[in-house]
């Protein structure tokens, strides 16, 4: 129902409310375009002569772009990927400054040199140890416990020069970076992911800590109560890597990281075992939420870059990328090994590793996304 | 005593006040007399002295009796099989059948792919067996010297899992094609297998390339543990196999005994060996039979061999199994030896 005026004309009917909703849209589009898009002629235009510096203006201007984006909410994700993608444009060096102040503050929260894995040193005979989990309650460290940890924390402080952790996003599925992962001074790897012939090209070999979350083991490995040898032959594939798993984080966690102790002894294996200090899983954790990533609970993933950006100089990660297409928007699959969607509400990868962009951004440490070379 | 007295006081009283009950009280009360001259036995078991003086009284003397052998094997081939069903075997128990555990008083399990991978293919002592040695583990084989006897056999069964170390190959030899393992052992021993498994992996070594014979499908708690012994010797390539007892065989052949007079719960491991044994053997070798604390010189002896841990009483009814086995002794069908082990063989 328009309003007709009585001469019997459409003055402000149906028609012309139409045709100025019409134009109006247009004129926005157009309004946009001219102002965003300048940058993409610009861009488009420009002569490419290989990737800028770091310090360079122009990539002053694209880092800024993604700090710009507070929260993931914010922007479409379409949109962070094509200011992620605009970044890749330009070298990635570290930002001194920055890295000094990032690890200061790690250190004074979490201290992973002396607080990663639970030690004689840090945790003694007798003590009570609480749970990650609160509900879960406290354990009793017994004189067997005991025995079963190192003397000392086997790192210290940026004792290594380039670390490389891993993710198993799909998106490292071709991309070549197995000859970069192996030529880092140290590897961290997640949840036992395959690293056979098949996937090497991609993701390497070299492998010094792998974790392991006991929930593969039980279905995998029917909580090494059964066989045990399908198991450690799965282990032996990372040769000397050293075998961390969150074993304090609830009461279930406890018996079956135990036993991949007593595994790897009985066969002799020189592999060590290491759990996770709950008290630093808590740190790590309190500290991220203060950096805006909450979670239920945070991946073995940022675990390992946290440890990593104490333990190393320079620290890059591969394989972290948790959104259902790549940033040139090609649908990828969950791991780079399978396709197996995780339990939702968990964790909050997204976020993560919108965190991590940021800290790219920064110059703290260096995100790969990319086709290695 | 007084409570009891007051007890049965008020049972008499509550059947004088009904009449109606005095029927199937008496019944009741029939019935659980019968039932305790069942489980106690009428006769009364000879003392330690006396069995002392009997086998004393035998001496060395012992002559093989054919024809008694033969028989008594028949009759345990009719009644078990031994060849055929002593282990759950692949031919025996095909996918789907289902096993009742003969420990248990309604329990069984079907046979699944995961357990009917766990056996064996076929039945693994084929053909007849010549001498044979079963070897106790009481007490009197300490300083018996009887270690060169017993590794002449061609088929020897121990039990238990016993400690075969230096100190004692004197006594008990070291040779041993069968061992049985109880599953309580590996629950006590070894931590049920589900922590560290060296040391189970290192005690077995010493058995050689022997089968070890595990009863576990007789008791609820005894399987999983069994089958974690299995697994574990899977895991290192061992050259034991292992054996899992069938409870239809250790069913009839505790039948079998009991029709003979033997009122336990449940029977040794060593007679349900002699049985395996004499069913399988041409000559049968005792050792080590003895439950009794002093030997023949009436010293005192300790329990084992290489302990003195005495077991739960009222389990096991060994006095009587050895009566059973000292009267097929006299008979001739096996061959016990008591005390020491003469040095000329």
């Amino acid at each position: 129902m328009g309003y007709s005026d009585p001469s019997g004309r459409d003055l402000l009917g149906n028609r012309s409310l139409c045709f100025i909703f019409i134009c109006a849209f247009g004129l926005v589009t157009l309004l946009q375009q001219i102002l965003y898009g300048k940058n993409y002629i610009k861009r488009y235009f420009e002569f490419y002569e290989g990737p800028y510096n770091f310090n360079s203006t122009i990539c002053k201007d694209l880092r800024q772009e993604i700090m710009d984006v507070k929260v993931l909410s914010m922007v479409k994700q379409s949109e962070l990927f094509d200011r992620w993608k605009s970044l890749q444009v330009c070298k990635w060096e570290m930002n001194k400054v920055e890295a000094n102040a990032f690890k200061t503050s790690l250190s004074r929260c979490c201290n992973a040199p002396t607080f990663l894995f639970t030690t004689k040193k840090n945790t003694p005979a007798g003590t009570k140890l609480r749970y990650e989990v609160d509900s879960s309650g406290i354990l009793h460290i017994s004189a067997e416990i005991f025995k079963m940890f190192p003397d000392d924390m086997p790192f210290s402080r940026s004792q290594f020069k380039k670390c490389a952790v891993i993710g198993n996003g799909g998106i490292l599925k071709n991309s070549k970076c197995g000859k970069e992962i192996d030529s880092a001074n140290f590897v961290f790897r997640c949840n036992l992911p395959p690293i056979s012939d098949k996937y090497a090209i991609d993701v390497g070999y070299k492998t010094d800590i792998v974790t392991i979350n006991p929930s593969i083991i039980t279905e995998r490995f029917q909580k090494l109560e059964k066989w045990r040898k399908p198991f450690y032959e799965v282990l032996q594939t990372y040769e000397n890597a050293s075998v961390v798993l969150p074993a304090f984080y609830n009461t279930r966690n406890t018996e079956v990281s135990f036993r991949v102790k007593y595994v790897l002894d009985d066969f002799d294996s020189p592999q060590s075992v290491f759990y996770f200090h709950p008290q630093y899983l808590l740190n790590v954790q309190r500290f991220w939420m203060m950096q805006g990533v909450r979670a239920k609970r945070l991946s073995s993933g940022l675990m390992l870059v946290t440890a990593a950006m104490e333990l190393c100089e320079e620290v890059h990660l591969y394989g972290f990328w948790a959104f259902p297409m790549n940033p040139s928007g090609i649908f990828i699959t969950h791991h780079y090994y399978d396709n197996v969607k995780p339990r939702p509400g968990f964790h909050a990868m997204p976020n993560e590793i919108f965190n991590f962009l940021h800290l790219h951004s920064r110059g703290i440490l260096q995100v790969h996304t990319g086709v290695c070379r | 005593m007084k409570g009891s007295a007051l007890n049965s006081n008020g049972i008499l009283r509550m059947i004088s006040k009904f009449p109606r009950n005095k029927l199937p009280m008496g019944a009741a009360l029939g019935i659980a007399v019968l039932y305790w001259l069942y489980i106690f036995t009428l006769y009364r078991i000879p003392s330690d002295k006396e069995i002392v003086n009997e086998v004393l009284r035998q001496g060395n003397v012992w002559k093989k009796n054919l024809t008694a052998a033969l028989m008594f094997r028949k009759q345990l081939e009719e009644c078990c099989d031994p060849k055929n069903l002593f282990a759950v075997t692949k031919q025996n128990t095909p996918l789907g059948s289902t096993l009742w555990y003969d420990g248990e008083f309604f329990h069984s399990l079907s046979v699944n792919n995961d357990t009917y991978s766990l056996f064996i293919k076929e039945t693994p002592l084929q053909q007849a067996l010549k001498k044979c040695a079963v070897v106790g583990n009481g007490g009197i084989l300490k300083n018996s010297g009887c270690g060169k006897h017993i590794d002449k056999a061609d088929f020897i069964m121990r039990c238990n899992l016993p400690p075969l170390s230096k100190e004692y190959i004197q006594d008990v030899g070291t040779k041993t094609q069968l061992v049985t393992a109880n599953p309580s052992i590996i629950e006590k021993r070894f931590r049920n297998l589900l922590w560290s498994r060296k040391a189970f992996a290192e005690s077995v070594k010493i058995y050689g390339s022997s089968y070890i014979y595990m009863p576990a499908f007789s008791m609820k708690p005894g399987t999983d543990p069994s089958i974690r012994a299995f697994h574990t010797l899977s895991d290192i390539n061992a050259n034991q196999t292992v054996l899992f007892a069938n409870p239809e065989f250790l069913w009839n052949v505790g039948k079998f005994w009991k029709a003979r007079g033997i009122h336990a719960k449940r029977l040794s491991t060593g007679l349900f060996l002699v049985s395996l044994a004499l069913g399988l053997c041409e000559d049968v070798t005792l050792y080590g039979f003895w439950p009794f604390s002093v030997d023949l010189n009436e010293q005192s002896i300790s329990h084992h061999y290489y302990d003195n841990v005495l077991p739960y009483s009222g389990f096991h009814a060994m006095p009587e199994e050895f009566l059973q086995l000292w009267l097929l002794h006299k008979s001739g069908t096996l061959r016990m030896h008591v005390g020491p082990c003469p040095d000329e063989v």
